[in-house]
């Protein structure tokens, strides 16, 4: 029975094989023509993992020898400079770079106050009546095509009461029932899993806002009671509403954006 | 008995290695290829069982972990001990804890995403409901890489530790550091222990295994334990702290008093008092090891010794003055005994293993004893006196039950052997001996061989006489030397005890056959007398004879064609024939005349007979070629007649015509290249693979 450190044990005591290092070394010397015959080999999906993966290994290995070599061009320009010695066509950029910076600050307050109006998401895909509703066949003969099924995710409040089902005229399927939502907040860079209060507006129509329908685009309320922000006025913030930034029916959830 | 396989834990993969595992095992299980014109129950379906399939695949691999490893509660609480001490157990439990939420997070995402395929009305949302769906798992297994790597590291690690059974009589070596703990376990069992000079050589618990009294004893060696307090101790001095707390084992502590392992005398003896709360209900051994060296305090360490094991005969004896001392360590610890022993010397070793399991063993059975499943079998048995014996009537000397019945004669004898003394020397014997040859009748003691043995010399020394067991006719042959084989001849197959009256039987026999053949010779004697042969006829049975041995001899050389030749001449077809050799022969012209006429008119009347008779002539000539057959067919060809055979020659001609001599040959068994030109080796794109295998 091996117990402990059997294999260093027998090492201490009996030392490596003779030819142990060679072996080793003539291994490591075969190992690029080993991984060159499988790139050689390899096809399909397998190829193409692997190439990636060769991809990524070769871009860190660059980086790394460019990192030392800087290291080293560092060392080697250790000498001081000069102050205030620049050389003549360096002149002007000193100049042009502090305009620069002007311009965009300008740029960004512009943008800040512009953003207040503006949305993560400003356009959105128009998506059909007949993309969104399915159309029932219903009556004895199943020839009457007045009923529709709602086949994009929605949202339904806790208190609705269906009405008789014989007289509905869109269903709204239990499984495409959505209650939570991921909403990041933008600035934070975080991500929330909240509760939905209820769709503010369905950029595609209004029936859709009222269906509670939630597509991509659509600006929902959540509630961001648990994340403990305050008005100005020191009033706890429970509703805030959110933009949805996916396609909820292809991606089985919904991920927003908080809108500050 | 609980074993822990901790020996046979899978490999648990990297949380990649275990993505790829299940992404291209779902790839490779599943059907790939939909369109988008198909029934949309059917891309439904296809894509339901991918999400299914990955669920599934990364739930077995999850459970499979969490099935493998030891959970610490449901174990030994010494193997869990030492997954604490080794592994920490918080981290430990954290992990499978981790790897189980993922596994139920997965279940509850396939189920989620199941549900929302039901409602896919386009290839497409299926499809991206799907990778969503894998690509969460993913996401869920891609959390838990440092758990995998930490359980993996967990697993090499558990693979190696001693498989130590917590129930099986057991030793335990404890003491400081290089007392001498590994080269005592190196001599008592075959574990190749590492032993040097140094201090904590040995960095973990080692098992070794030994036979002693017909039974397996496990010998557990431990790292050397260092005075501290239990928080401050290490992890290697932990797993013998573990060991010690858990097993129920003979302890066997080593000290060193010539000091050479660097801790003097007083320290190792603190060390003895401070572990003694783990030795409740275990015997403890003190193992005084190194005699070879010269000990400096000789004297201190035997008075020492010798009161703690006075203090144990106290503790026997009065509980409530132990109670009163109970403040001082020294009085409490007690041990079973104390031994000295060298390793080095190899001098002690034994008698301190045997004391050791000794004393184990007597306390096991104690408390086997004691405990309630020996009650429970106690109170089961029952001894059955018979009914008829009393204690009054067996003092009177009457007859009981119990009693056996023994011989007068044999009372006799088994009376004078135990009044005899033995024999000691061997004059005594030899004396005996004469005795014996001169009346044997009247000694009553049987002098055994064995006796006679052991006052000889014993066995190797003294051989026994078997001659004088023999029993022979005559005394005196007893010893005649006979050889079992001369020249080359086994003399036991020559030997035959009723030879002589087999020998008297048969003559017997015979002088009555020789009777009978007079008697017979008598009666042929006189039938030749009264029909005795003239001269011609003897001549003709001359000549017959001779002809008989011609043929018999060419009949021999049957494959000689001169022989042959005259066998065809000497049976000639024609009625001329016949009676042409018969008159060779010498036989009678007018009885030849006869005979010929007679097996002619025989023979023309059979054919009448058939040609007159009123059966259809293809029944007659069946007939006949029933006859012809039957001398002609290939008996044993497997045809049934001369027909079939006829006709399978012919179809076998008829079958190979056109086919090349050489190709004749060929059978259905032998191998064939049914295609030399196959299509998908030779015409399209090449891309994987060769000319020969694609």
């Amino acid at each position: 029975m091996p117990q402990g450190d059997y294999i260093e044990n027998h090492i201490k005591e009996h030392g490596h094989r003779l030819d142990h290092f060679e072996r080793i070394r003539k291994r490591e010397a075969r190992e690029p023509h080993k991984k060159s015959q499988i790139i050689k080999r390899t096809r399909g999906l397998k190829a193409k993992l692997l190439n990636k993966q060769n991809f990524v290994d070769k871009v860190q290995q660059r980086k790394k020898v460019a990192a030392l070599t800087q290291k080293k061009a560092d060392k080697k320009t250790d000498q001081p400079a000069v102050q205030g010695a620049v050389p003549p066509y360096l002149l002007d950029r000193q100049a042009t770079s502090s305009s620069k910076v002007l311009s965009n600050t300008v740029k960004e307050k512009r943008k800040e106050k512009a953003g207040k109006w503006d949305v993560p998401l400003p356009k959105v895909r128009p998506v059909a009546d007949d993309e969104i509703f399915k159309v029932i066949y219903t009556g004895k003969r199943k020839k009457k095509q007045w009923k529709r099924m709602v086949t994009k995710v929605t949202f339904v409040g806790d208190g609705f009461t269906r009405k008789p089902p014989k007289y509905e005229r869109f269903i709204r399927p239990m499984g495409l029932r959505f209650k939570k939502a991921h909403v990041t907040h933008p600035e934070l860079k975080t991500t929330f899993c909240l509760d939905i209060i209820g769709v503010k507006k369905n950029p595609q129509s209004a029936l859709y806002s009222s269906l509670g329908v939630i597509t991509k685009g659509t600006i929902i309320e959540v509630n961001v009671s648990d994340l403990g922000l305050v008005t100005n006025t020191g009033k706890v913030v429970w509703g805030k509403y959110a933009q949805v930034t996916n396609n909820p029916e292809n991606d089985g959830c919904i991920n927003a954006v908080l809108l500050v | 008995m609980v074993t822990y396989n901790l020996k046979k834990i899978q490999l648990v993969p990297g949380a990649k290695d275990l993505i790829d595992i299940v992404l291209s095992k779902t790839q490779r299980k599943t059907p790939t290829v939909i369109h988008r014109h198909y029934a949309i129950a059917r891309i439904r379906q296809f894509y339901m069982r991918k999400v299914k399939f990955a669920q599934q695949t990364f739930h077995d691999k999850l459970a499979q972990i969490l099935e493998d490893f030891p959970q610490v509660d449901e174990i030994h609480p010494f193997y869990a001990d030492l997954l604490n001490v080794l592994y920490d157990r918080d981290h430990y439990k954290l992990a499978l804890g981790q790897v189980s939420k993922a596994k139920s997070l997965i279940d509850n995402l396939s189920k989620e995403y199941l549900r929302l395929l039901k409602y896919g009305d386009s290839l497409y949302r299926c499809k991206m409901l799907k990778r969503a769906a894998v690509g969460r798992m993913c996401t869920i297994v891609k959390r838990l890489a440092s758990a995998f790597s930490y359980l993996e590291q967990v697993r090499q690690h558990m693979a190696r530790l001693p498989s130590i059974d917590p129930h099986m009589r057991c030793l335990i070596i404890a003491g400081y550091p290089n007392v001498g703990k590994s080269s005592f376990m190196n001599l008592i069992t075959r574990a190749n222990v590492d032993v040097q000079p140094y201090p904590f050589t040995t960095k973990s618990l080692y098992v070794g295994h030994m036979d002693y009294k017909y039974l397996r004893w496990q010998v557990i060696d431990t790292p050397g334990i260092l005075d501290k307090p239990l928080e401050e101790r290490n992890t290697i001095e932990m797993q013998s702290i573990t060991a010690l707390a858990h097993l129920r084992a003979a302890v066997l502590f080593f000290l060193d008093p010539s000091e050479h392992c660097g801790y003097s005398w007083e320290q190792q003896m603190a060390l003895l008092y401070s572990l003694e709360p783990l030795f409740v209900d275990k015997p403890v051994i003190v193992v005084c090891n190194k005699t070879d060296l010269s000990w400096s305090n000789a004297q201190r360490v035997e008075e020492e010794l010798n009161a703690l094991l006075d203090n144990q005969q106290e503790k026997k004896g009065t509980v409530s003055e132990l109670e009163t001392n109970n403040n001082k360590k020294q009085q409490r610890l007690t041990i079973c005994g104390w031994r000295k022993m060298s390793t080095l010397e190899k001098t002690g070793v034994i008698q301190v293993r045997n004391a050791a399991c000794d004393w184990l063993l007597s306390q096991r059975v104690e408390s086997k004893v004691r405990g309630p499943r020996a009650q429970s079998i106690l109170n089961r048995l029952h001894v059955a006196i018979p009914a008829g014996v009393d204690q009054n009537q067996q003092e009177a000397g009457e007859l009981s039950l119990c009693r056996p019945f023994i011989p007068e004669s044999v009372w006799k004898k088994r009376q004078a052997t135990t009044t005899n003394t033995a024999f000691h020397t061997e004059e005594e014997m030899e004396r005996e001996e004469e005795d014996e040859n001169k009346q044997p009748k009247q000694s009553n003691v049987v002098v055994l061989e064995k006796d006679r043995e052991m006052a000889h010399g014993g066995a190797g020394v003294y051989s026994s006489d078997w001659n004088k067991q023999y029993w022979m006719r005559d005394e005196s042959w007893k010893y005649d030397i006979m050889p079992e084989i001369i020249q080359g001849h086994n003399i036991m197959d020559f030997v035959d005890a009723d030879i002589d009256e087999r020998l008297a039987a048969l003559e017997e026999e015979e002088v009555a056959r020789e009777a009978m053949m007079n008697v017979d010779n008598d009666e042929e004697e006189q039938q030749e007398g009264e029909q005795a042969l003239d001269q011609e006829t003897q001549q003709r049975l001359q000549r017959i004879r001779e002809k008989k041995a011609l043929l018999i001899r060419g009949r021999s050389k049957s494959r000689n064609p001169i022989g042959a030749n005259k066998m065809t001449k000497a049976h000639p077809k024609r009625s001329e024939d016949w009676k042409q050799q018969w008159k060779e022969l010498g036989m009678d012209e007018s009885f030849l005349q006869s005979t010929t006429q007679q097996i002619i008119s025989n023979r023309s009347q059979s054919r009448e007979a058939k040609s007159h008779s009123p059966a259809p002539r293809s029944s007659s000539r069946s007939t006949s070629t029933y006859r012809w057959n039957q001398t002609k067919a290939d008996a044993g060809k497997g045809f049934l007649n001369h027909q079939q055979k006829q006709k399978a020659m012919r179809l076998a001609r008829k079958a190979i015509r056109g086919i090349s001599k050489k190709d004749r040959r060929k059978g259905e068994a032998d191998r064939t290249i049914y295609n030399e030109n196959p299509k998908h080796l030779l015409a399209g794109k090449r891309k994987l693979g060769k000319t020969q295998r694609r």
